[in-house]
């Protein structure tokens, strides 16, 4: 079999086929008859056709790329901008090139992954009015391939016809990338950011993509398509699967249930996780508002964020994290002086007793605001919680923030456990907080001393580990002993394999990105809570990591294999 | 000549939609119409009839912005876009 190319999963699917590289030139000349301003404003016009076709095809939310890009199109500092550098003798389709390249980098600079992603929209609109003003046409698909390119602007993945548009692969690019997120939309597998693509493409007469696996073959030779084809197969059952799960809740084979969370990160991401069946969000990360500013946000800015999610949730949980902030952020507001060890260093409630009490204050009593004005209960949960000290510090706090207010909606004071000495002594904290969440990426660099940033380590980075295992089936122990729900929010819990062993240590909720929702129902609905728990406690005795998940790979291929 | 600060409060900022509806309705009007990022960068300034400038304000949501305008329907096109920064610009956010 031979070996792929790896890049980044775009869109998930499999295909193969010949490989179609878009034109950089049509090979058109100028045509002095067509003004920059008329190339322009046929360059709305098609821009607005595009809109209209992804609108009436009930892509609302993809259309509007489109509408931004009509109306960068007629921008008049992109025209003024083209029409200086005309002025100074460059011919015309070159000026807006150019006018549109400096834009982009603009956007580009501001270091901001959302405007990064318009960067590459106007240099899409700049190269589609100089296209014009050459007359060329506009690239087109002559049979069934695989678009392979540095990149893919936006309106060329939206015009190149879906029927022959077989799949894509990016040697730039990244999930947000609005080629990517067409590509999702509109069921094209893709991997994006695969470095050294276009050269090994040059020669290849055939393409593969595994879009899920983030993989790329060029020219398959037997053996590759045949598991090319498997897999093919595979994806094609697993999509009719996944669409009928998304009514079916959480459960193992024998019906156990367990609560599926949803991870989320912004709040507009909210409506995304209830739509994939989300019953409460397991983490809210609110870092989202504190990054790229000069000042904190206020409180009534965090207060409407916290309530828009709350009021969408309705009766289900909502769990949001106090910031996880530290010396790497590097934030103007938050000057701390320089660590050598900034994950073992002052951050995120750490911040109260380092001159930062403010900071945690306003994010509490803006929770606690929120919850007022909604008529929900917020569940607040603290990062890097240590021990016994810090949660009355938490409690502290939170009562600090309440002090001066009669509220009629009480919060649920929890902590991620993710600093191994507070999952020692679980049993002792457990009665003194409403719930336990466990952070399974720091838990287990933490707990085995590997950095996990660092690449080279990231073979040591698996929460299937019997040490990780072990202590993960303390802390549930030890929530359980006082009665409280105890829940997983780190990666481990979207990991298929990873969703089985915590089911069978008996976890009570697993909390991930809705994207893995199909994949960890199914996992989990495959096989009964007794063989779950068996092979739990099995994993707790090997060598490592590895043999851990070939015992749950294995009881999984039993369970659904066709006999 | 007339000014005026406003808080932009939508959950991502002016990003692409919010950004599109500010510059089509500043467009309606024919005073010259500028921008400013407080927050990030008091000192640059853009037309708000250019998507383009708006959008590379790199507006996140909290950050507040100064409008001003000179020109006959100066007046009302700052307190026009004023109200329309503060109902959402057509994204639903909370008062």
């Amino acid at each position: 079999m031979s070996e792929p190319l790896r890049g980044v999963p775009a869109a998930p699917g499999v295909a193969s086929a010949p490989p179609w590289l878009p034109p950089t030139s049509g090979g058109g000349v100028l045509r002095p008859e067509v003004s920059l301003g008329e190339a322009a404003s046929r360059a709305a016009a098609e821009l607005a056709g595009l809109r209209t076709r992804l609108v009436t095809a009930g892509r609302p939310e993809e259309a509007e790329i489109f509408g931004a890009q009509a109306l960068m199109a007629e921008d008049p500092e992109l025209l003024d901008g083209a029409e200086a550098l005309v002025a100074e003798g460059k011919p015309p389709d070159e000026a807006i090139l150019a006018a549109g390249e400096s834009a982009a980098e603009t956007l580009a600079s501001l270091d901001d992954e959302v405007l990064s992603a318009r960067a590459a929209d106007v240099r899409d609109v700049a190269a589609r009015i100089a296209r014009i003003l050459r007359g060329e046409e506009p690239p087109r698909l002559e049979r069934r391939s695989i678009a392979v390119a540095l990149d893919l602007p936006p309106s060329v993945t939206a015009e190149l016809d879906p029927a022959l548009l077989a799949g894509i692969a990016l040697e730039a690019g990244s999930r947000t990338a609005h080629a990517a997120i067409l590509s999702r939309a509109l069921g094209i597998p893709a991997v994006v950011g695969v470095p050294g693509l276009l050269a090994a493409a040059e020669t290849a007469t055939e393409i593969a993509v595994d879009g899920g696996a983030g993989e790329v073959y060029l020219d398959p030779d037997g053996a590759t398509s045949e598991e090319i084809g498997r897999r093919l197969g595979e994806a094609t059952r697993r999509a009719a699967v996944d669409a009928g799960l998304r009514d079916r809740r959480l459960q193992t084979a024998d019906g156990h249930r367990l609560m599926l969370g949803a991870n989320i990160g912004r709040p507009d991401e909210a409506a995304r996780a209830i739509e994939a069946g989300a019953e409460g969000v397991g983490l809210f990360r609110t870092e989202f508002m504190f990054m790229g500013r000069a000042t904190p946000p206020d409180e009534a800015t965090q207060t409407a964020a916290y309530a828009k999610v709350l009021a969408e949730f309705g009766e289900r949980p909502v769990v949001i994290r106090l910031i996880d902030l530290g010396g790497d952020k590097d934030l103007p507001y938050l000057p701390l002086p320089p660590e050598e060890n900034p994950f073992l260093g002052v951050r995120a409630l750490r911040l109260a007793d380092a001159g930062h009490e403010a900071l945690i204050l306003t994010q509490l009593r803006a929770i606690l605001a929120a919850g007022e004005k909604t008529g929900r209960q917020p569940w607040i949960m603290a990062p890097m919680v240590a021990d016994l000290v810090d949660v009355y510090r938490l409690h502290e706090l939170v009562s600090m923030a309440a002090f001066g207010k009669l509220w009629t909606v009480q919060p649920r004071v929890g902590i991620m456990v993710e600093v191994p000495s507070v999952a020692m002594i679980a049993e002792l904290v457990a009665p003194e907080v409403a719930f336990f969440s466990i952070g399974t990426n720091d838990l287990t660099q933490y707990l085995l001393a590997s950095d996990r940033t660092n690449p080279v380590l990231a073979a040591r980075q698996d929460p299937l580990h019997p040490a990780v295992l072990r202590t993960i089936m303390r802390v549930i122990e030890g929530g359980h002993e006082s009665g409280i729900p105890v829940a997983v929010c780190g990666e481990m819990a979207g990991d298929p394999v990873g969703a089985m062993a915590l089911a069978g240590l008996d976890i009570d909720e697993l909390s991930m990105d809705a994207g893995a929702f199909g994949a960890v129902k199914r996992a989990v609905g495959a096989v009964s809570l007794g063989e779950l728990r068996e092979a739990a406690h099995h994993a707790m005795h090997l060598e490592r990591a590895s043999e851990a998940r070939a015992v749950f790979d294995r009881i999984l291929a039993e369970a659904t294999s066709p006999t | 000549m007339a000014e005026s600060v406003v808080e932009v409060r939508n959950p991502s900022g002016l990003h692409a939609r919010p950004a599109a509806v500010f510059v089509k309705a500043a467009g309606g009007f024919s005073a010259d119409i500028r921008v400013v990022n407080l927050t990030r960068n008091p000192d640059k300034s853009v037309a708000a009839k250019s998507v383009l400038g708006v959008l590379g304000l790199g507006v996140a949501t909290g950050h507040s912005i100064r409008i001003s305008a000179e020109g006959s329907d100066a007046d009302d096109a700052v307190r026009s876009l004023v109200e329309l920064v503060e109902s959402g610009l057509g994204e639903p956010i909370d008062p």
